[in-house]
């Protein structure tokens, strides 16, 4: 019950106004993200306004705005162009259930994988795709459109200098419409880029044949999305986090992600996750609650049903100086100044998951390189951790090696490297108190140091396995069995 | 220094406190217990005060857009540190005049509720005004946060009103209840109100178990050395509550609080809000 009203209502007035001012910018993208994926911008408006309502309610991040996003249209294209629009809304909903199961798996732990320097990646990506999806707009065209673009942007970053009560964006859309439709300049309108909404989203079942061909068809895109969608999501929701110094509810969110796609594809909508940059503007505006979320859902579709004559006048030109400012915004540019002053190995992995995704238009693809990366460079540095010392006793017939440090996989091979097999010797002990063995790697390298000195009638003793590494040994080591020898050495 | 059995006084920056931290005072010399006087700071981090509405997101928005955030928090909670600090300092020489050896103070970030129930197992009794900060701009008569608070609970809850005297007569609402059967005995059993009288009243209908109940009262208080003058009231409770505090002179009011469930004193209303609300003197509840 408390928390209930503390989530919804302990903010009215700034959620609304600020649920307002993400509305107005919701528009232009919803609209430009539509473009991207080749569908009316009917299908990015109905999607936006559905994931953002049905998100408010679902949701484990209150004041996180979800819509239709960028990172989502660009996995689309091909799919609406090879197989039209009713496979996409067949996908949205796939993609739902798939971020569904994601959630009752926990599959949102798996975010710890992804290191910081993979999300400034992201991210960085993230905002050059949505700037490069603009480009379109501004080749083969008259003067005209660029010198509208540069107003526009004008008035985005000054306006604000005069007052900061009016949306900036809302008054560079309306002054560049203004401009537009009095000089009756010929350039492209919002109206030019397809179908707009002209009545309330109804429900609707995608016309798709119920196959395994379809299944097929569709699985491997609901299966990136579902990825990017989460990925998307969970970054936003932990940015958020930090905004306002608040928790939110992971497997709840990805639940809710999977929900609020689940009803847009079932209201001709295309699938979405949660919005970088519209959840900065939320939080700036002074969203705070559940509320904030739904109401820039309410407002969207009210305004574009009730004013779908005036947006469709929207000059394109706007709509681009106003993505412009989101793909700055979202842009991570301490990262560049950055670069110099981190560790090489995460500068690396930053600038890798950028052109991964880049050249790849895929954001799943460059969040794998980033986190494979990653992995391979800490398994790197941890396997420069081991050192093996050793002492000759009892005047020469014995030495003691002391190994310290971690033996698996990347450091195996200096493990095995670090004994001197050539010593004429009646007893080795190799004292690895001080070392863990982690994997199958590391044991079959122990029995290979054995059984080497064993060739050499070398008496060998282990001594001091800790408790992990001796369950490890127990369950995969040769040496210690009987009839090793011939085992190993036979072949 | 885990279960110190301390007493725990809810303090905040109204007029209240001074009478709450006099009434803890006085608690805590009774017992023999440490005092510490406690001001919860709720730092409501789901409410904005914002006055940006240009949704313009220009370089490097996220980052500067934190360190305001987390500027503004740090101002605020500075500020709150401060003045609870001021006032802390203040009720903490009250309660040194009154005779409490070296009360402790102690500021915490976080909602009242969970705060305390955090606390509850190191605390022998708390004091808490029954209205509080907001009751200089709000007509309500009962604290917004009391009954929440002491539905929480399930130690000993002093609810102070106005003013401070000395107590010289309490008396205890018994109905028979395992809570006020419990409250006898812990008041049989502590050095709380030792040497005072202790009325026993019993409304409703004459029964032959409720003689007997108030009988068992009667003995147990007396045998612990106590003065206890019981009365089986026919009536409605809490009218013949009220007019037995006036005409007894009773100083505190001792009775069982929200033994049923929230659900059902949102329907049939609670009988221990109404009593909180109708009795003008100290409660000490019971749960």
């Amino acid at each position: 019950m408390n928390s209930i009203k503390q989530d919804w209502f302990s903010n009215v007035r700034n959620d609304l106004l600020a649920g307002l001012v993400v509305a107005l910018a919701l528009i232009p993208e919803a609209i430009a993200f539509s473009i991207i994926a080749g569908v009316d911008p009917k299908v990015g408006l109905y999607a936006s306004f559905c994931i953002a309502v049905v998100i408010a309610f679902v949701g484990g991040r209150p004041g996180m705005i979800s819509a239709a996003t960028g990172a989502m249209a660009l996995l689309m294209v091909t799919l609406v162009k090879e197989h039209g629009l009713e496979y996409l809304l067949a996908a949205t909903v796939l993609t739902g259930v798939l971020q569904i199961i994601a959630g009752w798996v926990r599959l949102g732990a798996l975010m710890r994988f992804v290191s910081r320097s993979v999300v400034t990646g992201f991210v960085n990506a993230l905002a050059i795709l949505i700037f490069v999806a603009q480009l379109p707009e501004l080749t083969h065209v008259t003067w005209h459109v660029y010198a509208m673009t540069a107003a526009g942007l004008a008035i985005i970053y000054g306006f604000p200098g005069i007052t900061r009560a009016i949306p900036s964006p809302l008054v560079t859309i309306v002054v560049l419409t203004a401009v537009a439709i009095f000089f009756d300049l010929d350039i492209r309108t919002v109206g030019d880029m397809g179908a707009l909404p002209d009545s309330l989203p109804v429900f609707l079942v995608p016309d798709i044949p119920l196959n395994f061909e379809t299944l097929a068809i569709i699985f491997p895109y609901s299966l990136t999305l579902m990825v990017v969608g989460l990925l998307e999501s969970l970054m936003t929701a932990t940015i958020v986090d930090d905004l306002t110094d608040t928790r939110s509810d992971k497997n709840r969110e990805c639940v809710g992600q999977g929900v609020a796609n689940i009803a847009s594809g079932f209201i001709g909508g295309m699938a979405g996750c949660a919005m970088i940059g519209q959840s900065v503007i939320n939080v700036k505006s002074g969203g705070r609650g559940r509320l904030s979320t739904l109401s820039a859902g309410i407002f969207l579709l009210l305004m574009v049903v009730f004013l779908g004559e005036w947006v469709s006048q929207i000059p394109m030109a706007a709509l681009v100086a106003v993505m412009i400012m989101v793909a700055i915004g979202t842009f991570n540019w301490g990262s560049i100044r950055n670069l110099r002053e981190h560790p090489k190995s995460s500068s690396v992995v930053m600038v890798a998951t950028v052109v991964v995704t880049v050249a790849t238009h895929d954001l799943a693809m460059g969040v794998l390189t980033g986190v494979l990366l990653s992995g391979f460079f800490f398994a790197h540095k941890v396997g420069q951790i081991l050192r093996v010392r050793s002492l000759a006793e009892d005047e020469g017939r014995t030495r003691t090696y002391r190994v310290l440090g971690q033996v698996f996989f990347a450091s195996a091979d200096r493990f095995t490297n670090a004994f001197d097999y050539k010593e004429v010797i009646e007893k080795v002990r190799i004292d690895v108190s001080r070392a863990h063995f982690w994997d199958i790697t590391a044991v079959s390298a122990l029995d290979k140091v054995v059984l080497k000195f064993r060739r050499e009638g070398t008496e060998v003793e282990v001594i001091g396995l800790n408790e992990a590494s001796a369950t490890m040994l127990d369950k995969f080591a040769v040496h210690d069995k009987d009839g090793t020898e011939d085992m190993l050495l036979g072949h | 220094m885990k279960n110190e059995n301390k007493v725990l006084a809810c303090v905040d920056q109204s007029r209240f406190a001074d009478y709450v931290a006099d009434y803890a005072a006085w608690a805590a010399r009774r017992m023999d217990a440490p005092l510490e006087l406690l001001h919860v700071i709720n730092r409501h981090p789901e409410t904005a005060t914002s006055r940006d509405h240009s949704g313009a997101i220009g370089i490097d928005a996220q980052e500067h857009l934190l360190t305001e955030l987390s500027n503004e928090d740090e101002s605020r909670s500075k500020a709150a540190r401060e003045e609870g600090r001021m006032f802390l300092n203040r009720l903490r020489e009250r309660a040194v005049a009154a005779g409490v050896q070296s009360p402790d103070v102690r500021q915490r970030y976080g909602n009242l509720e969970a705060t305390l129930t955090e606390q509850e197992d190191d605390v022998r009794l708390f004091v808490l005004g029954r209205r509080g900060q907001s009751a200089e701009n709000t007509q309500r008569d009962l604290g917004r946060n009391v009954e929440r608070v002491v539905r929480s609970l399930h130690k000993p809850i002093l609810a102070i009103t106005e003013g401070f005297t000395e107590p010289r007569r309490v008396m205890i609402a018994f109905d028979g209840s395992i809570v006020t059967r419990r409250g006898v005995k812990m008041v049989a059993g502590s050095p709380l109100f030792k040497g005072l009288p202790v009325h026993l009243l019993m409304s409703g209908k004459k029964s032959q178990d409720a003689s007997r109940q108030l009988e068992w009262a009667r003995k147990t208080l007396e045998s612990a050395g106590f003065d206890a003058p019981a009365a089986l009231v026919p009536g409605d409770a809490e009218s013949v509550i009220a007019e037995t505090v006036k005409h007894q002179g009773i100083d505190i009011l001792i009775m069982g609080a929200y033994s049923h469930s929230a659900l059902r004193g949102l329907l049939v209303g609670s009988k221990t809000s109404d009593l909180l609300r109708s009795a003008k003197i100290p409660t000490l509840l019971l749960r």
